[in-house]
Parts: structure tokens; C-alpha cells; sequence
């Protein structure tokens, strides 16, 4: 028997019990849909949690500070790993590291024309900043033959007002966002206070030559210089600090920088040996790694951890988030799938019905000449017809789901952007990928065969002289 | 009206056998023979018997009617003839092919090429149009859809239902379901045509065009038949006739000594 003909059989034969066939389709169609939808909302989640984790920080960087080092719950285990131009050299040997650099960070009062506010200033290796994702807006990075030149992130410039204009104004004016390209070449003053005597202090001028983009919200309030001219800003900061004090924080520091936290509790701990403090100062406040890959960020952040590090990065938060979304997964798709298994059941029920009805028919075509095969072919033909077209409607009902879905939750997330959470576009919390269409529908198929198997051989061993005897 | 009439064996010498040195006298293969076959059912704990030891010969191009009263088990005879159900004792060849030798899967295949079959309810599949019905043996077969609808459309004409080819058989009577029963027991040519009361349910008028038109189609193509009915004026059609009684043949030897070589 040919193939087409076994497909336009079986396919009339499907449509003689017209309703019978839609509702066993509908059962398929709403267990695929079920499914479907069920994994695109888990897709989905997943990938809008990672997408506004990255917004947050690259999940390509790792963080490590000195300090305490904590466990999974957040109890300090000991004291952490220092870090020094030895560790540089071991952190960069780890496979998978693809760039780092260390950084130092100073902070003080800064003016800008009129404007008054407070900075963050962090050294890097300048040389490292493309390979670390500094990507700009506005400008040029700074260049190591420059003297104080610096890279501003792209919100630096909110944390400068004008206080003759707030109090004509009112304090609302604070709030108001500010051109970031208003600090491209401009000059900064910022005055450092040391910390052992706060009533020293010193100003150091510098240049904004770049205005980082805003895809990374970890360095918008920071500003960026090269390792050697903030060295010298923090080693006026830190002249005759003793170990055991307390950093100074200013006003300016911003509470939302995640990192801060961290870094205040650590430095609050009392756990500080007797080391000397010379040899302590001249230590990196952080180290910046970049990975090859997100893969690379959890495994590599983990492993440091293990070595005693302070390590910390966008990426740990991903396991949390994957364990979630496989547990949603898993519910949502259990749920689907016993769906499906009830519409299986109910393609077995209809076709071993329609071998009922057909058995006279199954025997003619047995007595002209109709092999096993040919029999078992045209009855799986019509129970794969029916896993298909269920399916193909159930994908169609997916995508009017996954629609729904997204337009519903893009309406709450929109508002509560204006309440002034998160940024950027609305995410679909619903995503059916190709492959999952695709899967989808060859899987009801599947489920049509698997379930036309037994009436199939029903049909096969039907005898044919029982089928045709004149009744 | 019984019409006892032995046939020449004319046609019988066309069919040869491949290999066979040409021109020297050869004995023709029966088309179809039955050794002793028994049959047995079990109903319960009794055991009926329903055929008794049937030997029959049919020679190539024979028209042989077997005569009875229902329940005389001529049926079972057919079907068992036909390879549709399994001899309880007995040997049953067709062509040469001995029909216990072929496995139940490549028994669709072999009547396929070898039984035509027409049948007292027509058999027609409700849901085909009457040409998809004359060419159902050819879809099994494989054959592409232009080439075995050509050959049912010619098939269909001949029978005299060149018009009704796109109908359904509920649309079409009796007689009209009958050819196109016909038509499908011809269409790809078997050597063998069984007939079982092909005219059970026609009035007389249209049993007498069937029976003409199976019988030209028969003869025009050289095949077998094995009419198979109670009806004595349609048993009368045949070449021969013989009649069966309580699962026996009535002196089968005495019609094979009488008529044949």
C-alpha cells in the first residue's frame, strides 16, 4: 500500500465520526497546550530573571573582596583570602578566567561646577577595561598615559545637586534625572578627608573623558580611574589608619549596591589578626574577574568560596532562580503531562470504538487483500492524525496562551516600572522557542502511535470470516 | 432445470507452465484442489463437524457451481477454499500453491494475486466511492493512482456504471452495488473468482444480468469460478455443479471420472 494512500484513507476515516474525532483531538490539544504553555512559562521565567539579573551586573564577572568569608546562609566561617599581586597571579592561572583586574576605591565630597554630591572612585587596570565589559555611552575610556582621567557611570551625575537651585525649588528637584553627557568633559574635584585625622583632607582634579553605558546597573554610581592615580588617593585616605578601625562610609555611598553590604559586615567583623598594617593597606580592595561564560562565573565563583575566597557574583543568584523555575517546571509540566496521558487514553477509546463499528469493513478489506501491514498502517495513521492535529491546534492555543499571558504580565510589570521598579522593556514571562514547538507536536504524534498500538492489533487479529458473515 | 454440462478443457490448455518444453502434451494443473478437507467447531464442550472430507478439482477456466441448502457448510468451504479460515484435516491447493504452506501474513498478498471474491451483501466499503471500491485490491497492491483508477474507470464502464463512478454505494442499487462488487473481483485479474450467492439479494431480473455478466467476464478472461448457492437455476450457470449435503459432496468422483480427461 502506498504511503499517500494510507494517510487519505485513514484521514477519511477519521473524519465519518466527525464530532467523535474533534472531541478526542480537543483532549490532545488541550494536553499539548497544557504542556506547552506550562514550559514556556518556565522558560520564560528563567529567562527574564536572568535577563534582569544581568541588568543588575554582568553574569560574567566575579567580585572578591577581603574580609569574612561566609557560608550559604550568611554566618561568617573565618576570615577571608587577602588579596595581593599574588593572588592575582592565581586567579588568572584558573581556567576560564579571561581577564582581571584589581581595584582600589577612595571616596570623598566632589564638586562639579556648582553642583555639590559624593563619589565613588574605583582604580582599575585600565588596560583590562574592554576585556571586564566596560562598554561606554558617551566618550573614550581613559588611557594609561593620562593623568586623572576618568570613565563616569552612566548615573554618577544624579549624585551631583545644586543646592542654591534645590532651595529655590524645593527638594523635589533632587529627584529629577540629569543628562549623563552633561559630565563628558568636565572637570571633577574631589576631596578626600584621611580617615585617622578627618580633618585633613585634599582635593584631586579630574577629567570625565567616557560616560559608561547603563546596560550595567552595578557601576552606574561609580566612577572609573586608573589603579595608579586612585592608589594615591587611597593612600592619602588611609595615612596612619589602624587596622582595627572601622572604614569610614560617606553620606554619598548608595544603599543600592548589593556589594556594599557585604563589604560593611565584613569589615565590621572583629575577627582582625595582628597583622601589620603597612603590609595590609597596600592590599586590593576587589578584584574583578571576568569568565568566558555563565558556566564559567557559577563554577569558578563556587571554587573560590571553597579556596577561602570572598568571592560573589551575579550568577550564584542563578541557581536559586533554576531551582525554582525546574520546580515549576516540573509541577507545571507533571500537570501537562497527566493531561496528555487522559487524552491518550481517550485516542484508545476512540479507536478501539471505530474498530467496533469498522469490523465489518476491517474484514473485507482483510478478505480482497489487505495485509497486516497495511492494516496496523492505516489505523496508527489515524490515531497519529489525531495526536497531530490535536497537537497543531494545541500549539496554535499555546501561542494565543503564551499571548495572553505575556500582555497580562507586561501590563503589571509597566506599572510597576511607573511605581519606579526596574527598567528597560517588559519581559515575556511566556516563551515558546522553536524546538519546543517543534517537540511538541512531534511529541503528540507520538503519543497518537503509542496509543493507537493496542487498537491496531485488535484490528490486525480481527478475523476476517467473524467480520463478514451475513448477519 | 439442472444443466450437467461438461465443458472442453479448451481453455485449460492455455494456462502453461514455465520451464515446460513446448509443444509435448502436458497435464493441466488443476486450479484449484481440495484433498479431504475436514472441519470441526467447537461450541461448548461438543465438537461440530461441518465439513466432511471435501475433494474437489477445479480445472483452469472451469465455471463450477456448488449447490446447497444453508447450513450445508458450502461457506465454510469457500472461505476455507480461500484460504480465510484453516482446514481442521485436509490439503487445499491453488495453482500448485499448497495453502497450509502460506503463513497468515503472506495470505492477504496471495489472494490478493490469486481470489477474486464476490459475496451476497456486496461487501462494498461504505465511506468509498464506487471507483475507489473496484480498485481497492490495487491500493493494497501499491499501485499509483492514476494507473489503477484508469483501469476501474474501463472496469467500471464495461459493467455498465460508467456513470456512477463518483457514487457512493448507499446512493446505488442492488444490482448496481453488485457490479461494482464485480468490477473489484476482476480488477487486477485473479485466476480464481469465488462467488458466494452473488444474487442472494437481487430480484430475478437483475440476478440474470449479474450472473451473465459474471460469467462473460469469467470466460472473456479465462478464470476459475466456484459459484457458491442454494439456487438451483442459478447453479445452472455453471459447468458443472455439485452438490452438497451435510458437509459432503454428492459423487464428486463420479462428476471428475465423467467429465474430465
Amino acid at each position: 500500500m502506498l504511503k499517500q494512500d494510507v494517510l487519505i484513507l485513514a484521514n477519511r476515516n477519521l473524519w465519518r465520526r466527525r464530532a467523535r474525532t474533534i472531541l478526542t483531538c480537543l483532549g490532545v490539544l488541550i494536553g499539548t497546550a497544557s504542556i506547552v504553555v506550562m514550559l514556556s512559562l518556565g522558560l520564560g521565567l528563567r529567562e527574564s530573571m536572568e535577563k534582569s539579573l544581568a541588568q543588575w551586573g554582568s553574569l560574567n564577572i566575579v567580585r572578591i573582596y577581603p574580609g569574612m568569608h561566609f557560608d550559604r546562609e550568611g554566618n561568617p566561617t573565618g576570615e577571608a583570602r587577602r588579596l595581593h599581586d599574588d593572588t592575582l597571579a592565581e586567579l588568572r592561572a584558573i581556567p576560564g578566567v579571561v581577564a582581571l583586574s584589581p581595584t582600589y576605591t577612595v571616596y570623598g565630597e566632589a564638586t562639579l561646577g556648582r553642583k555639590r554630591g559624593y563619589l565613588t572612585l574605583v582604580g582599575i587596570d585600565l588596560g583590562a577595561m574592554p576585556e571586564l565589559e566596560f562598554t561606554l555611552a558617551h566618550g573614550r575610556l581613559p588611557s594609561a598615559e593620562e593623568r586623572f582621567t576618568v570613565v563616569a557611570g552612566y548615573q554618577v551625575i544624579n549624585n551631583f545637586w545644586d543646592e542654591r537651585a534645590m532651595r529655590r525649588q524645593g527638594m523635589y528637584h533632587q529627584y529629577e534625572q540629569q543628562d549623563p553627557a552633561e559630565l563628558l568633559d568636565q572637570r571633577l574635584r574631589l576631596t578626600i578627608n584621611n580617615q585617622a585625622n578627618y580633618e585633613r583632607k585634599q582635593s584631586f582634579n579630574m577629567f570625565v573623558v567616557g560616560i559608561l553605558d547603563e546596560k550595567n546597573m552595578e557601576r552606574s554610581w561609580e566612577v572609573y580611574g586608573s589603579l595608579r592615580d586612585i592608589k594615591r588617593m587611597r593612600d592619602f585616605m588611609l595615612q596612619g589608619v589602624n587596622n582595627q578601625q572601622e572604614p569610614f562610609y560617606g553620606p554619598g555611598m548608595v544603599a543600592l549596591q548589593p556589594r556594599r553590604a557585604v563589604e560593611a559586615v565584613s569589615a565590621a567583623a572583629p575577627a582582625r589578626g595582628s597583622r601589620g598594617r603597612d603590609d595590609r593597606q597596600a592590599d586590593y580592595d576587589s578584584i574583578l574577574l571576568r569568565t568566558k561564560d555563565v558556566a564559567a562565573t557559577k563554577r569558578i565563583s563556587a571554587a573560590l568560596r571553597e579556596q577561602g575566597f570572598n568571592a560573589w557574583s551575579m550568577a550564584d543568584g542563578l541557581e536559586g532562580i533554576e531551582r525554582t523555575s525546574r520546580t515549576i517546571q516540573a509541577i507545571l509540566g507533571g500537570i501537562g503531562g497527566i493531561t496528555l496521558f487522559v487524552a491518550a487514553l481517550g485516542i484508545t477509546n476512540t479507536m478501539i470504538m471505530s474498530i467496533y463499528e469498522r469490523t465489518r469493513e476491517i474484514g473485507i478489506m482483510k478478505v480482497i487483500g489487505a495485509s497486516f501491514a497495511d492494516v496496523r498502517a492505516m489505523f496508527l495513521t489515524e490515531a497519529a492524525l489525531i495526536g497531530l492535529f490535536g497537537g497543531i491546534f494545541g500549539l496554535g492555543l499555546s501561542y494565543g496562551a503564551s499571548a495572553v499571558v505575556n500582555k497580562i504580565s507586561a501590563q503589571y510589570m509597566q506599572h510597576g516600572m511607573m511605581m519606579g521598579m526596574g527598567s528597560g522593556e517588559a519581559l515575556p514571562i511566556s516563551i515558546i522557542p522553536p524546538w519546543l514547538a517543534l517537540f511538541a507536536v512531534v511529541f503528540a504524534v507520538l503519543i497518537g502511535l503509542v496509543s493507537g498500538l493496542y487498537p491496531a492489533n485488535r484490528a490486525i487479529k480481527l478475523s476476517p470470516i467473524v467480520a463478514i458473515r451475513n448477519e | 432445470m439442472l444443466r450437467l454440462v461438461p465443458r472442453e478443457g479448451k481453455q485449460g490448455s492455455q494456462e502453461k507452465d514455465v520451464g515446460m518444453p513446448q509443444g509435448m502434451p502436458q497435464p493441466v494443473k488443476p486450479m484449484l484442489q481440495t484433498k479431504n478437507v475436514i472441519k470441526k467447531y467447537r461450541l461448548g464442550s461438543q465438537v461440530v463437524p461441518v465439513l466432511n472430507g471435501i475433494t474437489l478439482e477445479m480445472l483452469p477456466g472451469e465455471v463450477v457451481a456448488i449447490l446447497g441448502t444453508s447450513g450445508c457448510g458450502k461457506t465454510t468451504f469457500l472461505n476455507i477454499a480461500a484460504g480465510l479460515e484453516r482446514p481442521t484435516g485436509g490439503e487445499i491447493f491453488i495453482h500448485g500453491h499448497a495453502l497450509n504452506k502460506i503463513s497468515e501474513k503472506e495470505m492477504a498478498a496471495f489472494r490478493r494475486r490469486y481470489i477474486g471474491f464476490v459475496f451476497q451483501l456486496y461487501n462494498l466499503i461504505p465511506s468509498l466511492t464506487a471507483l475507489e471500491n473496484a480498485v481497492l485490491p490495487l491500493i493494497f497492491e501499491g499501485v499509483p493512482a492514476q494507473i489503477r483508477e484508469k483501469r476501474g474507470r474501463e472496469l467500471l464502464q464495461a459493467m455498465g456504471l460508467g456513470d456512477r463512478l463518483r457514487h457512493k454505494p448507499n446512493e446505488l442499487s442492488g444490482g448496481q452495488r453488485q457490479r461494482i462488487s464485480l468490477a473489484r473481483a476482476m480488477i487486477n485479474n485473479p485466476r480464481l473468482i469465488f462467488a458466494d450467492e452473488p444474487t442472494g439479494n437481487l430480484d430475478s431480473k437483475t440476478t440474470g444480468e449479474i450472473l451473465q455478466l459474471l460469467l462473460a467476464s469469467v470466460r472473456e478472461r479465462g478464470q476459475t469460478l466456484l459459484l457458491v448457492t442454494h439456487d438451483p437455476e442459478v447453479a445452472a450457470y455453471a459447468d458443472r455443479i455439485v452438490e452438497m449435503v451435510d458437509g459432503r459432496l454428492l459423487f464428486p468422483q463420479a462428476a471428475a471420472e465423467n467429465n474430465y480427461l
